[in-house]
């Protein structure tokens, strides 16, 4: 670790993989419970476990970024960060607040949820994702501006490399479309309309910036290659990621009452939307392979592999299977989209902060890599955890197929909850390949408690 | 952003022998070739769109202004030449000269956009939307996406009038006004197929 | 910086001028066949021969790609074979239907 205040990325990470392993647990009782219904009934029902499973994914995510934030802009700067305090403060602030909203989903009617937070005079509750009560929406808006404003200052009283700028681009981006949780019109339409500048111009657009900048970062850390070569490739991907991912926002805009227009706009720029994740792809590969040295953190560098990959196949292609109108039409909303979802978040987003993690923990820990034995473990709980998700994927497209031919394509279409029957099979196996997930997940914890020697560097 | 792109490609920067080289920048011909992609899907989707109402696209084009369009062909043509001129005079160490190539094609592609603003209020004037037909639903996203070109391709080029104004280039450094020049040409390339396709063929 | 190639890259300003004088004749041909609406497969062959001619001096000569590594030229030359084709393709399915 070059400067002490990098450390108050540890906490960070150590709430982000708690919370990983609560989403983890939900997703298992969710999994269970569309194949068993009334299990967990009436305690957690579904819609509520689903909005835990979902908000604690996305809190994770955001204790990933910041700790990342936290770790690399000062580095990046070469100074150190503006305010330790502050971030120990804003940890702390942030955990209260996702643990209360949380417990708060669980053990408070929802109803009760939003009249007790003030939902009465500011409406912004029940929407897909953004189900947190104003309070807490407030509370993350404050805890992103003080995170911001801390990195900021950093990073203006240090070195201006095109990493740290791409990353706070990307994270003031995040902060700034937040703000449409707040606007809520009532017309349904408009009401999607904005949702989607949330939700979308997220994970398709500003959070695109923030994965290039960890991946560029991590790789010139294990590969030495050239900053400038990785700076170069970063301006690239960052320019496709948002000309194809801003226009692309049309790709949601099918069928839901927006004009026609969208149909053509949305399909043609969200076609190109692999085209940044194939070259995040290459970057990878293509550093990896020219590297002037042996990093000793070998985990480190087949998270980073493994994030180019399967954020190409989780968000570029199996985004680009339903995301032409014409055939968006008949997939809108199915299972498909499901599929699509888990491998996009968990190749993209969970597996870049994963990387980023397993790059930094061990230096904030005071040594190079971990060891050799903890490094086997790490991997292998990346393969486990792939491959589970891998399986996820095809199960739920085969389900979405499925459910999608009978209940949207056939002569005699079927009813919602009859095709949930027919495609349960599909369901069972999604399940027990979330099961591999959890056991991956829990080797990945165990690796971090694996001691022995660490490995020598080698220089290539 | 100095460095010539062949330095990307290690293999390439040992070889001694006179290599055939790529003028300006790898990455901007990474971003010029996805442009090119975006674009071509759109004209093709136009084509495929037009194919399935022949008549209906017909009439709508026959509102278009092909004066306005071809005066606009010949604009970008000048303004391309004129950079071409620019990219020469560097080459052969005269950066004062090329900036005054520069001044020209950035006159040209001046040229474009008031023709472009006058066609544009005259259109919406008349109640075309991007709602209005299919048509013209083309007709505005594929001009106005590629005027939003010509805008960026302007203010690349303005760039350039500034580097060659500060002689920051030179024949050992071509990379900067090789990489703005592509972007510039691929501009006119666009349209080249975009003018035909939309406001000529029948 | 420059690779040791004796031959110019961006070609002669004469060899320019000449470029542009076809690439605004071709031009003109292409706004006659808009002012006298014509129409039909020939014409139309006639003006996206003209405008394939075109873009190829653009990105030939123009672009300097003359000399590019063939990669490059394929790329993008085919990129206008292909969008010209596809084109021809859509309109000769219009003709049909």
């Amino acid at each position: 670790m070059k400067y002490k205040s990098q450390a108050v990325a540890m906490p960070y990470f150590i709430a982000a993989i708690g919370l990983f392993v609560g989403q983890i647990l939900f997703g298992l009782v969710l999994g269970l419970q569309y194949v068993v219904g009334d299990f967990l009934f009436p305690s957690i029902p579904f819609n509520i476990a689903r909005m835990v499973h979902t908000n604690l994914l996305i809190v994770w995510l955001l204790f990933g970024f910041m700790g990342s934030a936290y770790y690399l802009v000062p580095e990046e700067a070469e100074t150190e960060l503006y305010s330790p305090k502050l971030a120990l403060g804003l940890f702390w602030i942030f955990l209260a607040a996702g643990a209360l909203t949380i417990l708060g989903y669980l053990f408070v009617d929802y109803n009760t949820l939003a009249s007790a937070t003030g939902n009465d005079i500011l409406a912004t509750m029940g929407r897909e994702f953004l189900e947190q009560p104003l309070l807490t929406k407030i509370g993350i808006v404050v805890v992103a501006l003080a995170f911001l404003f801390n990195i900021s200052m950093t990073m203006l009283k240090g070195r201006k490399t095109v990493i740290n700028i791409v990353l706070l681009l990307g994270l003031w981006g995040l902060a700034v479309f937040f703000l449409f949780s707040f606007y809520n019109p009532t017309n349904l339409v408009m009401d999607k309309f904005y949702w989607w500048w949330v939700v979308h111009l997220w994970v398709e657009g500003v959070w695109e910036l923030i994965m290039a900048a960890l991946l560029a970062f991590v790789l010139i850390k294990v590969t030495g290659v050239d900053r400038e070569v990785i700076e170069k490739w970063l301006y690239v991907i960052i320019t496709l990621a948002l000309v194809t991912g801003i226009i692309g926002t049309g790709h949601h805009y099918f069928w839901i009452g927006t004009p026609a227009y969208w149909q053509w706009w949305g399909s043609i720029f969200s076609a190109l939307e692999p085209i940044p994740f194939f070259a995040m792809t290459v970057f990878a590969f293509n550093m990896v392979n020219r590297r002037r040295r042996e990093h000793p953190n070998r985990a480190a560098v087949l998270w980073a592999l493994g994030t180019g990959v399967m954020a190409f196949l989780g968000a570029g292609v199996w985004g680009f299977l339903h995301t032409l109108a014409p055939v968006n039409y008949y997939t809108h909303g199915s299972q498909i989209t499901a599929a699509h979802g888990h491998m996009a978040f968990y190749g993209a987003y969970v597996m870049v902060v994963i990387t980023i993690m397993s790059y930094a923990m061990p230096i904030l820990r005071g040594r190079q890599a971990n060891s050799n034995k903890a490094q086997v473990i790490e991997m292998w709980s990346f393969w486990i955890m792939t491959i589970s998700m891998v399986f996820i994927t095809l199960f739920l497209t085969g389900a979405g197929i499925l459910q999608v031919w009978l209940q949207r394509v056939s002569e005699d279409p079927m009813p919602f909850m009859m095709v949930q029957d027919q495609i349960a099979l599909f369901y069972w196996m999604r399940l027990w390949s979330g099961v591999g997930f959890a056991v991956g997940l829990v080797l990945y914890v165990v690796s971090f408690f694996i001691k022995g020697k660490e490995p020598e560097a080698v220089a290539a | 952003m100095n460095t010539p792109a062949y330095t990307l490609d290690a293999r390439a920067a040992d070889a001694t022998a006179p290599t055939p080289h790529l003028p300006g920048d790898l990455a901007i011909w990474i971003f010029i070739l996805a442009e090119l992609l975006a674009f071509g899907v759109f004209l093709v989707a136009y084509a495929f769109a037009r194919s399935g109402d022949v008549a209906g696209f017909d009439a709508r084009q026959l509102g278009l202004d092909r004066d306005a369009g071809a005066i606009n062909t010949v604009l970008l043509l000048t303004s391309s030449f004129f950079v071409v001129r620019a990219t020469q005079a560097v080459a052969a160490g005269a950066c004062a000269r090329a900036s005054g190539w520069l001044v020209g094609a950035i006159g040209c592609g001046l040229g474009f956009v008031v023709i472009k603003v006058f066609e544009y209020a005259e259109k919406f004037g008349a109640g075309v939307t991007l709602s209005s037909s299919t048509f013209d639903m083309f007709y505005l996203s594929l001009t106005f996406f590629h005027f939003m070109h010509v805008l960026l391709g302007l203010v690349i080029l303005a760039a350039l009038w500034l580097g060659t104004r500060q002689r920051r280039y030179g024949p050992d450094n071509m990379n900067g006004i090789e990489s703005g020049a592509a972007y510039w040409h691929m501009v006119d390339l666009v349209w080249l197929i975009l003018f035909p396709l939309v406001y000529v063929m029948r | 910086m420059m690779p040791p190639d004796p031959r110019p890259i961006h070609a002669t300003p004469a060899r320019a001028l000449g470029v542009w004088t076809f690439l605004i004749a071709a031009t003109l041909v292409t706004w006659l066949v808009g002012e006298r609406g014509a129409h039909g497969p020939a014409v139309v062959a006639l003006m996206f021969g003209l405008a394939y001619i075109k873009g190829s001096l653009i990105i030939l000569e123009f672009m300097a790609l003359r000399r590019a590594p063939l990669m490059w030229r394929m790329l993008t030359l085919g990129w206008l074979t292909s969008v010209c084709a596809a084109i021809a393709i859509a309109y000769w399915k219009g003709m049909n239907s």
